[in-house]
């Protein structure tokens, strides 16, 4: 993660992510696609000045579809807070960071690093609490309900 | 070689610059202000604020023989400040860019001064005695991308500049009325102001970083693809060579000597760098590691070790390149080092003790007592 104060040179005075811009193709690399099977992918991409991680998380039937949308859209409206989520997703993706080098500057590097992989982690293990939770009280409010036809 | 002193100054500093008796330094904790702080019995006080820049000042220099500070900005303005009994007067230097200003050097005569810009020109500026004020000249049509770094050769004529489409550049900057056409210079004929002399087209990556060897004989710049590119006889017919480390890359470089280059990056430690008599450069190892890294075995180790890392972070979660860091971020520097400064005696050729300053906020001095064997 290696970035640096880089002012914008398509207008002066600004500074800009390039990543999110993308109009001086010299200023950005590659990017990579990291993918553990056809549902879930991580794309990084870097810039001079900046690093954008999207990602997709499993989805392995509509329940989760819909729990995975609403979990991470609560946590993309909140994105201040979190000073480097992405408020709107890149497009094909769950989620998405933005860093740039003001993060670098404030934060340590390897805590950034850190905090995402926490993040990816936490994420699947809060999904799959949600859907066992919602499955659990689906369970036991059919239960009460059913109990008054016996 | 180990760090003498150690400042913390602010929370982050862009750029730093020494004063010529080394007593003051001059350095801009990442706004648009330049503090300059005194040395007294062992502390540091601040004793100037240079209040005039509208945005982050990105580069500063203070000339040793004149004494005056150039501070430029991303506001694309730039100041010369000149001490007037206990102020430091600014006067503005009309550069005529409409990007921001990246970095700057004084010339070795302290006459002229290069600042490198996101408006892909380089502008050298120089006195006009007539008129009172400094004047520029712009280098265009040449670079495909911001200028990222400007060095002036020995000679006060020849201008390094790197740029990040990767490419470095050696144009002629003379100007008729400020430089005297000298019969050793006039070896590169073509010294009309803005010529080309040479584009070096090494890397793929951003160039950040360069400099020239005290005798103007070599150049060295840096690659943001960790590779460090040395060019032997710059001319007609440059000689290069390419070292590539496996660590994080570099921002700065200095040669503490012909053969000796000190390199400074993301790494947070300096690094060592040196030619061997037949001129042949690689990487020695970084400041204050005690037994030399073989480079070449390490590649395969390195791999499987990456790999290590990947799998076991993925089951345990957290904190295996805890260890991995405690080795690069060895103490002393916590984050990126942007920008490193030779600390000269004078009367002494060789530079015995550096400085660096970086994005923690730190300023560390450096001293290579016991490394003679860099020295032969």
């Amino acid at each position: 993660m290696c970035l640096q104060n880089f002012p914008c040179q398509e207008v002066e005075r600004h500074n800009k992510p390039e990543v999110e811009l993308k109009t001086s193709s010299e200023l950005i690399l590659n990017p990579i696609l990291i993918c553990r099977n056809e549902a879930e992918k991580c794309l990084i991409e870097t810039s001079i000045n900046s690093l954008r991680i999207s990602l997709k998380v499993r989805q392995a039937d509509e329940l989760e579809n819909i729990l995975t949308k609403k979990f991470l859209r609560f946590l993309s409206m909140r994105a201040e807070a979190f000073q480097v989520l992405r408020r709107k997703p890149v497009p094909g993706y769950d989620i998405s960071f933005l860093i740039t080098n003001y993060h670098c500057e404030d934060m340590q590097k390897s805590k950034l690093i850190d905090f995402i992989v926490q993040f990816m982690e936490d994420i699947d293990k809060e999904i799959s609490e949600l859907k066992m939770s919602v499955n659990t009280r689906g369970r036991l409010v059919a239960a009460e309900f059913l109990k008054q036809f016996i | 070689m180990s760090a003498v002193a150690v400042h913390q100054f602010a929370q982050c500093i862009t750029c730093h610059a020494w004063s010529p008796d080394h007593s003051m330094i001059a350095l801009c904790p990442n706004n648009s202000e330049v503090h300059i702080y005194r040395m007294s019995e062992d502390k540091w006080e601040r004793v100037h604020v240079l209040q005039k820049h509208d945005q982050i000042v990105s580069g500063i220099d203070w000339s040793s023989t004149s004494n005056k500070i150039v501070t430029v900005s991303h506001d694309r303005n730039s100041y010369v400040w000149n001490l007037e009994g206990s102020d430091w007067v600014p006067t503005l230097v009309i550069l005529r860019l409409n990007r921001a200003a990246l970095c700057a050097q004084w010339s070795p005569q302290e006459n002229k001064f290069a600042v490198g810009s996101g408006a892909k020109t380089v502008c050298i500026c120089y006195y006009e005695q007539e008129n009172n004020w400094w004047v520029s000249k712009l280098v265009r049509k040449r670079h495909n991308s911001s200028v990222t770094s400007v060095a002036w050769h020995p000679n006060n004529i020849l201008l390094a500049t790197t740029s990040t489409d990767g490419k470095c550049r050696v144009f002629s900057t003379f100007i008729k009325g400020v430089d005297t056409r000298d019969s050793k210079t006039s070896s590169s004929s073509d010294t009309k102001f803005g010529e080309q002399i040479l584009q070096l087209d090494l890397s793929y990556s951003w160039a950040f970083g360069v400099k020239w060897s005290p005798s103007g004989n070599t150049l060295a710049y840096v690659g943001h693809n960790s590779m460090i590119y040395f060019v032997d006889d710059v001319g007609p017919s440059p000689l290069a060579q390419n070292v590539a480390f496996r660590d994080l890359p570099l921002r700065d470089v200095l040669f503490v000597s012909e053969k000796v280059v000190i390199g400074v990056g993301f790494d947070c430690i300096p690094m060592v760098f040196a030619a061997d008599e037949s001129g042949i450069w690689s990487f020695v190892r970084f400041i204050g590691e005690t037994k030399t890294p073989s480079s070449a075995p390490k590649y395969g180790s390195q791999f499987s070790e990456a790999f290590g890392k990947f799998y076991s972070q993925s089951k345990y979660g957290v904190n295996n390149d805890g260890t991995e860091n405690s080795r690069q971020r060895g103490g002393i520097h916590q984050n990126c080092i942007n920008c490193i400064l030779p600390l000269k005696e004078p009367g002494v050729s060789m530079v015995r003790r550096f400085s660096t300053s970086g994005l923690d906020g730190k300023v560390v001095i450096w001293d290579l007592e016991n490394q003679d064997d860099l020295f032969q």
